[in-house]
């Protein structure tokens, strides 16, 4: 295991310099001169135009540009943004990075479970009526027209119905007289869904192993009763209960996002699970199970999904990518300032060196994502790592 | 002789696998919209030809058509709701006018009066099946631009993307050794690359057409993770007996390869082909409702319209806006969905009802 995984992050260090220097040559193939723009940008000052120039190396020949490019990336010296001037690309992606993480880590978890949960009953009910009927609701979302469907959504339950609030970050009249600031509330509530899903990934861990399975349910259920007392605790007491209402303002708008793009995400997960649960079904060893005279929701469970799970795992790693240019969207649509909104931004207004460094760090997450799901698919599946190891 | 034979062999195949698909309801469902939007497709020269439809009226780009309609005068009221109408955004409906509206033209009506003027953006008609936008230009003309513009770009991203992975794909499986390790280490790095943000970045210097943004998908598609999908398969024919009896006969690398491994990895290829349709026509869609395509007309453009002109809030009041174009990409998306997944049976006889 340790050999993969090391093997495996040496592969990931080579392809991450690939795409440093990929990305630094596709900015130097704009036509003219890339950095052109910064002459008629009447925001930035003397020093800055001379400190991008420094920054960028843009006097001297190509190899020597890419050279100083990776060597600025480790230091994290980008120069300046040119639409907001004083500060610094890094610190803009500092405070947008975050916000991203958050919102597609939850996605990601809520569409996976959800997209796994729903394949598996579709495999089961194969043939039935409510099989078609979740499979054309599956392919709807699976092709729909995502900015469309955001927006339609918006529409619906922010405007007409106007349960959730239309897109934003936060209420700005609320945060008036606040004593926080609005990355500080981030960060707690950050923590907060961290050690709260962390525990409760230990409650199904431990729970595993648990043979009834309706004993099983029920102490979840138990587990998950007392982590919502814990969480109810945590928010009542202390300084938590100071940041509760700003806290609540965030985590209401994320309410929506997250919804839609779990709808629309699930879809993929939930159709290849059924096409992986109606190969597993087939063999032979399902006949026996059934022979044996085991109940159907065991045999669903425990024999047929665990080994229906491999290949849906291994298509994450590609949806992972895919829930990354999501984001981009629906941080568009959302109006949620994250790095999806920032490079859009960057791009529309040209400036370039804010785009060369939020593109860059998107492609990191996207590494970083990728190394991840190999690692546990490695994990999972044994004939993977023995394979490497020789 | 033995091309007699072949052809009636090839014939007894495909009749075979039309006889499988057609099975398959899903498959069947999505040729029809597939069939359907073809059809429009191919519809809207025609009408320009024949003359049926005036290039001045229905042009979708630059056609303008003045719709008078008749429109009841009403007065809004000052509070909601009344009985007639529940929120601010029903007043006037569609077939209504304020009076304090043409009062402020010194109109001089009275309330009950029928009121007609040139209205855009203008309610479906006999003369405009799904209305007009707010430039008076004809929706469903739109719609028909659209689906060219789809068909067009699926289709030739597909057939790039195909082309390129089904050979490196089965070069990487019949040479084997750097070539293989090269090409799977690219497709690595191609499926790392976020490829919206990407094409964003290729959008903001080059001025994308139809043509270059479907030889850009196609390459990115091509380059990606369908060649590890067709190694995959292409190795699983590399050990087949057929292939070692080519060898031992004498046949060429080049020939083992084009004609006898090839052709047995081409049903995968083709499954690919109708499943990166579906993503051209989303990623297209997706870069002209941002503006970032150098594109007269196209379904993301209709919406990206309806957005920036803020119809998207008004709801169902300006319908023809917003659900037609939604609704054409998503089904023409799911139609080339939905024939795949028909293929998929046909070709992967594990899945086949028994």
């Amino acid at each position: 295991m340790l050999i993969y995984t090391v093997k495996r992050f040496f592969e990931m260090v080579i392809v991450f310099f690939l795409f440093l220097v990929i990305s630094y040559l596709l900015f130097n193939a704009i036509p003219g001169n890339a950095f052109s723009s910064l002459l008629l940008n009447p925001l930035l000052p003397p020093e800055a135009y001379q400190k991008t120039i420094e920054a960028f190396g843009l006097d001297k020949p190509l190899y020597e540009r890419v050279q100083l490019y990776i060597i600025n990336f480790f230091k994290g010296d980008f120069g300046y943004s040119y639409t907001y001037y004083p500060r610094t690309p890094i610190d803009l992606i500092a405070e947008r990075l975050p916000r991203t993480l958050m919102l597609f880590s939850i996605v990601n978890v809520i569409a996976f479970y959800t997209g796994f949960l729903v394949g598996k009953i579709l495999a089961w009910r194969r043939g039935s009526k409510s099989e078609t009927w979740i499979t054309i609701g599956s392919v709807f979302s699976y092709t729909v027209f995502y900015p469309w469907f955001a927006l339609m959504m918006l529409w619906f339950f922010g405007y007409k119905m106007d349960w959730f609030p239309l897109g934003k970050f936060l209420v700005p009249e609320k945060w008036y007289d606040s004593p926080y600031t609005s990355d500080e509330i981030f960060y707690t509530l950050i923590l907060f869904v961290t050690v709260s899903s962390f525990l409760l990934f230990l409650v199904f861990i431990f729970t595993r192993n648990i043979e009834s399975l309706q004993n099983r349910r029920n102490v979840r259920f138990l587990g998950l009763l007392s982590l919502f007392a814990l969480a109810a605790m945590y928010w009542s007491n202390g300084e938590a209960a100071l940041k509760r209402f700003y806290a609540a303002d965030i985590a209401f708008h994320m309410i929506l996002p997250t919804f839609t793009v779990t709808l629309v995400a699930f879809a993929g997960t939930a159709l290849l699970t059924r096409t992986t649960m109606m190969e597993v079904l087939k063999d032979d060893y399902i006949l026996t199970a059934r022979a044996k005279g085991l109940s159907q929701k065991r045999i669903r469970d425990r024999h047929a999904a665990r080994t229906a799970l491999l290949p849906v795992v291994t298509s994450f790693i590609f949806t992972i990518i895919t829930i990354i240019d999501g984001s981009v969207l629906t941080e568009s649509i959302f109006s949620w300032p994250g790095m999806g909104q920032l490079i859009l931004e960057a791009v529309v207004q040209e400036d370039i060196p804010l785009a060369m460094a939020s593109f860059s760090f998107i492609g990191i997450l996207a590494l970083i994502a990728h190394f991840i799901a190999d690692i546990s698919y490695a994990f999972l599946d044994p004939r993977i790592r023995i394979k490497a190891e020789n | 002789m033995e091309n007699q034979n072949i052809e009636r062999d090839i014939k007894a195949t495909l009749k075979k696998n039309w006889r499988l698909f057609r099975q398959s309801r899903l498959g069947i469902t999505g040729l029809v919209i597939v069939i359907f939007f073809g059809f429009l497709a191919i519809l809207q020269p025609i009408l320009f030809l024949t003359n049926v439809w005036d290039e001045a009226t229905y042009h979708p780009v630059v056609g303008y058509d003045a719709e008078q309609v008749t429109r009841t005068v009403v007065e809004c009221p000052d509070e909601y709701p009344t009985r007639e109408y529940e929120t601010k955004e029903d007043c006037p409906r569609v077939d209504e006018v304020n009076i304090r509206y043409l009062k402020a033209f010194n109109i001089q009506v009275e309330v009950g009066d029928l009121y007609e003027s040139n209205v855009q953006p203008a309610p479906p008609s006999s003369r405009h099946l799904l209305g007009t936008d707010s430039l008076g230009r004809d929706i469903f003309s739109q719609i028909m631009e659209g689906s060219q513009v789809a068909f067009l770009l699926g289709l030739i991203s597909a057939i790039i993307g195909v082309g390129i992975s089904t050979l490196l794909g089965t070069a990487a499986a019949f040479y084997g050794g750097k070539l293989d390790t090269y090409l799977m280490r690219q497709s690595d790095l191609v499926l790392m690359l976020p490829s919206l943000p990407f094409l964003f970045i290729i959008s903001a210097f080059a001025e994308l057409k139809v043509w270059h943004l479907a030889i850009v998908l196609g390459t990115l598609g091509g380059l990606g993770g369908s060649v590890i999908t067709i190694k995959s398969q292409a190795l699983q024919v590399k050990v087949k007996p057929f292939v070692d009896s080519a060898r031992i006969t004498g046949g060429s690398k080049r020939r083992i390869m084009f004609s006898h491994i090839l052709p047995n990895v081409a049903p995968l290829a083709l499954l690919y082909m109708v499943f990166s349709v579906t993503g051209a026509i989303a990623s297209e869609s997706v870069l002209s409702f941002l503006g970032l395509l150098n594109i007269d007309m196209s379904w993301g453009i209709m919406i990206y319209l309806a957005q920036t002109e803020g119809f998207i809030f008004t709801g169902l009041k300006y319908w023809w806006l917003i659900l037609p174009a939604g609704l054409a990409v998503t089904l023409l998306a799911g139609g080339f969905y939905l024939v795949g997944r028909g293929l998929d049976d046909v070709f992967n006889p594990r899945l086949r009802r028994r």
